[in-house]
């Protein structure tokens, strides 16, 4: 390392292993934005440095620390698959500071990242089961990145999808969409809270689709994220369809700090969703004090 | 059994102004208006050591500071560059933590030098010489005997002094400290069979001393069996005033948020700073959710977090009986107050 402490080369994947400054991000560059709606975009970023880019390595279900300058830093689960290397995507909804911040950049610009952070979808246990992916609105972030990963390395079993969004406009990632509609094992239903003219679909929340899918609670796993109170419903709906705790999987949204386990702001009961998360099963939240569980969050 | 040796008290400055000559010397010292605080010496004659009282507030800055500056930070044109900060961390002896204090330094060990190995603490840390003085005057607030964090230490310690009157009785428990005897072996001497006595008697008595008697344990068995009511926990939340004041001076509170501070168009820094879990603002979410309810993040999930969460994880609470935290209290539910309150509830 050299003296100044610059970033150089490959240096972090090093100093993560010797125990250099973990908090100093790596500059990415901006290569693409997709707007996915008025309130998500889709950054593809790629590090400076071929070689750190080459060397990357996330899974999904991993999350990054966001740099945005003089913004500080945010958790953003990655929305890319590792199946298709050159970048990674991150898609953010204007939320805060940092993330309206993080919409008015432009392609050419740079943020830093930090990670990936905290523990990947069980993708193993994936092999052979059907998946039923149940999202709401930015929800389907972290989950698209197991979708494309499950298609990109020809997973063997059906998948359905079900995406609930605000309205048809509030309908994001719909070029992934598009080619899931096109791709003969995988089915998708779409729901709007609120239909606006033109709309020919579902329209309610989307526990309301889950009646539809035509998937054996037995031989498959169901992979659910979106707000806390979605999660809530879905997952009780999940339990009555005869799905097991083991086989209910969600991702969860804190605030978080150092995506380390040391800051103590990701604190849920007695893990830390950082490091212990953020992807836990059902069977792993039961007995805790969570919100996505509570009767009156 | 390791070798106990006897520094007179006359000798103390002279071996410490010689340690000083190669190390950064922190110690519990008067101030000018009355305050003991642990202080960097900078030349023992002109300030006033004070190994009798309790600091008021513990080492934890010394090694966590309050603010921090991870890296700097500049940007513009579509660049953004991080660079770390030269901070070296001169090698630092600690002579006179107390017991509770030194007990807290190897939990925020386990924090920041266990899985996640903290850059800034493990500079700082690896650097420091720990030296305990033994407490048989409990202070009035104290109760490290129930959280077997003191008055005496058995382990943890480079050296651990014991005041015996006329001369302290050292004992080294690492090689560090054993070091820091044999440079300067002159000033010490083999222990005799009667100091050792003289110790464990003082030790025997320093228990007996203590002026608070608070239940622990079953602090410990009514949060692991969930047998906290749920009432109490609505009480606490009541009277905590959104302070943060115990989590700061806690010994081993160790949460901290990091922000940037932008010092100019093009450059700033990112800093680390305290937080307390106690605070509202602690896990609300960009956008305003906030999935930790009042209940909750006032007080509960400390209080679990140290007699409960931590008992899991690494076997004993994370309180160490410093008592600071009841004098800075003035809702009354510091964590005395808790565990008065839960072990009252048995009383028949």
């Amino acid at each position: 390392m050299s003296d100044c402490g610059c970033r150089k080369g490959n240096e972090q994947a090093e100093n993560d292993k010797n125990g250099g400054n973990s908090y100093l991000p790596w500059p990415a560059r901006i290569e693409a934005i997709s707007e996915e709606n008025s309130q998500i975009k889709t950054f593809v970023l790629a590090f400076s440095g071929d070689k750190r880019q080459q060397d990357y390595r996330y899974l999904p279900g991993q999350f990054l620390m966001v740099s945005v300058p003089h913004c500080g830093e945010a958790p953003i689960s990655i929305s890319s698959t590792p199946t298709r290397p050159g970048s990674v995507h991150l898609s953010v909804r204007r939320a805060g500071l940092l993330t309206n911040a993080m919409h008015g950049l432009a392609v050419g610009d740079t943020v830093g990242l930090r990670g990936p952070y905290g523990r990947p979808f069980p993708l193993e246990t994936f092999r052979g089961k059907d998946l039923l992916f149940v999202a709401g609105g930015i929800g389907l972030a972290p989950l698209r990145s197991v979708i494309n990963h499950a298609l990109d390395s020809e997973h063997d079993g059906r998948i359905e999808i079900l995406y609930g969004s605000r309205s048809p406009e509030d309908i994001a990632f719909k070029a992934d969409i598009a080619t899931w509609e096109a791709t003969p094992k995988v089915s998708c239903r779409l729901t709007v809270d609120v239909a606006s003219p033109g709309w020919e679909g579902e329209v309610g929340v989307v526990t309301r689709l889950l009646p539809q899918v035509d998937l054996d609670p037995k031989t498959s796993v169901a992979l659910v994220c979106g707000p806390p109170l979605m999660i809530r419903f879905v997952m009780a709906e999940l339990s009555r369809m005869g799905y097991s705790d083991e086989r209910i999987i969600t991702t969860m949204e804190r605030h978080m700090k150092c995506g380390l386990g040391a800051c103590g702001h990701c604190h849920m009961d007695d893990r830390l969703v950082c490091v212990d998360g953020p992807v836990f099963s059902l069977a792993e939240l039961r007995g805790r004090d969570v919100v996505e569980l509570r009767d009156k969050p | 059994m390791e070798t106990r040796y006897i520094l007179k008290k006359d000798h103390l400055a002279p071996w410490l102004r010689r340690v000083a000559k190669s190390h950064r010397v922190v110690a519990p010292v008067k101030n000018r208006h009355g305050d003991t605080l642990y202080a960097e010496i900078d030349g023992l004659d002109k300030v006033e050591l004070d190994l009798a009282g309790q600091p008021q507030a513990s080492a934890k800055s010394f090694f966590l500071p309050q603010q921090e500056v991870l890296f700097t930070y500049r940007t513009g044109k579509g660049g953004y560059e991080f660079h770390e900060p030269a901070t070296p961390a001169p090698a630092t002896v600690y002579f006179g933590l107390r017991s509770c204090d030194l007990s807290a330094i190897l939990y925020t060990d386990v924090v920041f030098m266990g899985r996640h190995k903290d850059p800034g603490y493990r500079r700082r840390r690896e650097g420091a010489i720990l030296i305990s003085i033994a407490c048989h005057q409990p202070h009035p607030n104290c109760f490290c005997h129930a959280t077997k964090s003191g008055p005496f230490l058995e382990f943890g310690y480079d050296l651990q002094f014991t005041d015996l009157g006329t001369r302290f009785l050292v004992e080294a428990g690492r090689s560090r400290g054993e070091t820091l005897i044999s440079q300067w072996r002159p000033f010490f001497s083999e222990a005799a069979e009667e100091d050792v006595k003289l110790q464990y008697q003082l030790a025997l008595e320093a228990n007996g001393l203590f002026r608070r008697n608070v239940d622990v344990g079953c602090a410990v068995r009514k949060l692991a069996e969930g047998e906290v009511a749920e009432g109490i926990w609505r009480e606490l939340a009541d009277r905590c005033q959104d302070c943060g004041g115990c989590a700061y001076l806690c010994p081993t509170c160790t949460c901290f948020t990091i922000r940037d501070e932008k010092l100019g168009p093009e450059h700033g820094e990112r800093l680390r700073c305290w937080d307390a879990c106690t605070l509202e603002g602690f896990s609300r979410m960009a956008g305003g959710h906030n999935p930790v309810a009042r209940e909750q993040h006032a007080l509960k999930r400390r209080f679990q977090h140290k007699l409960r969460d931590d008992v899991h994880k690494h076997g004993r609470p994370s309180c160490v009986g410093c008592g600071r935290c009841v004098g800075i209290c003035f809702g009354g539910v510091d964590i005395v107050g808790f565990i008065d309150r839960l072990s009252e509830e048995d009383l028949p």
